[in-house]
């Protein structure tokens, strides 16, 4: 091989090495659509070894084992709600942050809107009465008028 | 949003004393709702005693592991009976005689503020259920459960919305006696403004959503009906140009639309936050950058550094929009030497319209970190909103009429 | 004599019921103290575990001191025995340590330990310098059979009966206490059964 040539072929081999260059940064996780999935599902459960963080918030061990599991059981095609029942299965229902609807959290979901509605009931009613009553004073009433007219007003009445 | 166990557990207490100030102002100029405002002040206290005891008592679970003292709790508790136990007592024994009160109608400011107690008050009842709850189940040896940020989520907003709605209507409503037609006929510009902005701001910051527009509306609402409300205001009064017109108007005036300008301050910054923040989980080496919200983050490696107790390694980040340069971040990977405990320090980038926050996570191999990145769009409207409601309060409470209000009873 | 109305009585009696519903956050509150107090004496850091009542999760884990062999819990089957969680970096382990040797000592009950997310050396040395209470540890060095027993925080101990289901879980140390009132007699009524 001629020199030029030897030159030349030295030339390509380093114009076609990639040089390490500036990039966009890769995502850390190899699945972002994945990861996703598995931290929506960590937000929602408790990590047991922390003091009120979810399994998404807290660096723990267990709190990592725990996301690598969803992470691999999702990869595996399992569902949220049955990865949220190996969960329970394990660590009890206080795993969870939202808590299930069953006969015994009836109250804990269905109290705030009926509470509300109560409410609600309580206030038509009130109004309801104070605009139906009031169009005359009783007996009684009107006497306490005249006195409070004559004398003033009485010690326990005063705002 | 993440409030610490520690605030989460006076919220209850909030909600009934912005109830006992809006019950105030009825006893205060109609001489009703007495025994309402009797009780809601009772129950501001004995809530706030409660939210102490829950903290402090080892009761509840908390990130705030406080040296639970099961003695402490007990005294709380007796402290907590006495007072409350004494003032409820009192207030049973005593309410009935209070006074009845003005009449109203079933549309009126009365009614409106009635209905802001009844709703409020049953946010405070749905927060304490859900707090409570898992207690009760224990208690009765039903199992434990969790009741978290999901449950709250799903709760409180939609309860409150009925009374940040009335935020914009109650102001305008007549003492005694209004009608709904003629206000509707009022309104109709200012709800057509707000769904307008509701609809067009989720467009601008580049992704339409159903919940993002419906709070920006309530946040719109209650804006645009306040300056409906000043200019009203401001025609109503008798003479002066605008500069003396405006005061003529009383502090506690004032005070009310700057309070609820604070919550739809709050509302924004609650809403945007939700509806836009984005974060990206990277593998970046020295020379590696990352588009986020349109900056770029630009990673030029690590120093290593000795402090006190730690050993640690600070990231130089370069952050730039369009070629400007916006902040430099400098967060750290720091290893306590002690219990040879790593811990994260990350880097915030402050700013009105949004927050930059950068942490490094594991160096993968030397050189190559792994670093997250968040962007937070008006996070800072959040606690901006609360210190404009507390100026309204404060505001409020220096009206003329509290202090002229001791003369005037010496009078009459 | 003419009679007073006989609406005068019963609105009468109402006007004096009406005060009770001034009395309603009284005794909401009387209730709600009564919780409070029931609630200081509960502790809300303890879970207590779904998994007593059912059998044992099966996994085949190798063996700490002889990794060529493996351990299995049917292996156990026909015999009560204790399953305890431990860990060379775990602190609280060395406390519940001597209670184990002196369980150990005994005979009361055999017990095997799951040495917890652990390297294989410091396991083996914690055990050289403190002593082993255990028939054998099995080696669970990723924690995945943790996560089948549902272990949160070491040191846990289960009590398995002769036909390998959990019937008592202890999360946290053993104490001399414990065993006396709690393990030994669930011991000996176990091993009545069949």
């Amino acid at each position: 091989m001629s020199t030029p040539m030897r030159l030349m072929l030295i030339m390509i081999a380093f114009l076609l090495t990639p040089v390490a260059t500036a990039a966009e940064a890769v995502p850390a996780a190899t699945d972002p659509a994945l990861e996703k999935r598995v931290n929506a599902l960590a937000e929602e459960l408790r990590c047991l070894v922390c003091q009120n963080q979810s399994i998404a918030d807290s660096h723990a061990g267990l709190a990592v084992d725990l996301k690598n599991q969803i992470r691999d059981k999702l990869r595996d095609g399992a569902s949220e709600s049955e990865i949220r029942e190996f969960m329970v299965t394990r660590y009890g229902e206080f795993v969870l942050y939202r808590p299930p609807v069953r006969i015994a959290t009836v109250f804990l979901w269905f109290g705030p809107p009926l509470l509300l509605a109560l409410g609600l009931w309580w206030l038509f009613r009130t109004l309801a009465r104070k605009r139906s009553t009031g169009a005359a004073l009783s007996e009684a009433e009107q006497a306490r008028a005249r006195e409070l007219l004559a004398h003033g007003p009485d010690g326990d009445y005063r705002s | 949003m993440v409030l610490g166990s520690g605030g989460k557990r006076f919220v209850h207490a909030w909600l009934v004393g912005t109830a006992l100030i809006h019950s105030l102002a009825v006893t205060e100029k109609r001489g009703a709702f007495r025994s309402w405002t009797v009780l809601l002040a009772i129950a501001a206290f004995s809530l706030s005693l409660l939210g102490t005891f829950l903290v402090r008592s080892g009761v509840l679970t908390s990130v705030h592991a406080f040296a639970t003292d099961p003695k402490r709790g007990v005294f709380i508790l007796a402290f907590l009976i006495a007072v409350v136990g004494c003032s409820l007592t009192l207030f049973a024994w005593r309410a009935p005689r209070i006074g009845l009160g003005g009449r109203f109608d079933l549309i009126s400011r009365e009614s409106a503020l009635l209905t802001n107690n009844v709703v409020l008050a049953a946010a405070c009842g749905a927060v304490m259920l859900g707090t409570l709850y898992p207690l009760a189940l224990d208690a009765f040896g039903l199992g434990k459960i969790s009741v978290g940020p999901p449950y709250f989520e799903a709760v409180f907003v939609p309860l409150m919305a009925p009374a940040l709605f009335l935020i914009g209507i109650g102001p305008l409503l007549r003492w005694k006696s209004a009608q709904i037609p003629e206000l509707a006929a009022r309104l109709r510009w200012a709800a057509a403004i707000s769904i307008l902005c509701a609809i067009l701001v989720p467009l601008l910051m580049g992704r339409w959503s159903w919940l993002v527009s419906a709070g920006l509306w309530l946040a719109f609402w209650i804006t645009v009906t306040a300056a409906y409300g000043l200019w009203q205001r401001l025609r109503h009064t008798a003479s002066g140009n605008l500069v003396s017109r405006l005061r003529q108007q009383p502090a506690s005036f004032y005070g009310m639309h700057v309070a609820h300008l604070g919550i739809a301050a709050f509302i924004v910054g609650v809403t945007l936050v939700s509806g836009y923040q984005s974060e990206a989980d990277v593998r970046m080496k020295a020379g590696d950058y990352k588009e986020l919200a349109g900056h770029r983050f630009a990673f030029s490696g690590t120093e290593e550094y000795r402090g006190p107790n730690y050993v640690a390694s600070r990231g130089l980040i370069t952050v730039t929009r369009d070629g400007k340069p916006v902040a430099t971040l400098k967060p750290e990977k720091r290893i306590y030497t002690v219990r040879n405990m790593p811990m994260t320090e990350a880097a915030i980038a402050r700013g009105l319209t949004r927050d930059l926050y950068v942490a490094m996570g594991e160096e993968l191999s030397p050189g190559t970190w792994i670093v997250r990145i968040w962007y937070k769009p008006f996070v800072n409207w959040i606690w901006i909103g609360c210190v404009i409601m507390a100026l309204g309060g404060l505001l409020a409470a220096s009206d003329r009429r509290y202090r002229a209000g001791r003369k005037a009873s010496a009078h009459g | 004599m003419a009679e007073a109305p006989n609406t005068e009585a019963p609105a009468a009696a109402i006007q004096r019921l009406a005060w009770l519903r001034y009395a309603v956050p009284l005794g909401m509150f009387l209730l709600l103290a009564v919780l409070l107090g029931i609630g200081l004496r509960l502790n809300p850091r303890e879970v207590p575990s779904p998994l007593v009542g059912k059998p044992a999760p099966a996994f085949t884990l190798p063996q700490l001191h002889q990794p060529a062999e493996s351990f299995s819990p049917p292996a156990m089957q026909g015999k009560v025995w204790l399953f305890n969680v431990w860990a060379s970096w775990c602190t609280s382990c060395r406390e519940e340590h001597p209670v184990l040797m002196s369980l150990a000592r005994s005979g009361a009950v055999p017990i095997i330990g799951l040495n917890y997310k652990d390297k294989r050396e410091d396991g083996i040395a914690w055990l050289k310098r403190f002593g082993d209470p255990y028939a054998l540890s099995a080696f669970d060095e990723k924690g995945s059979v943790g996560i089948d027993y549902g272990v949160y925080g070491v040191p846990e101990t289960y009590l398995i009966d002769k036909k390998g289901v959990i019937r008592f879980k202890q999360i946290g140390i053993v104490t001399p206490d414990i065993v006396r009132t709690r393990i030994l007699p669930l011991v000996d009524s176990l091993n009545r059964e069949p």
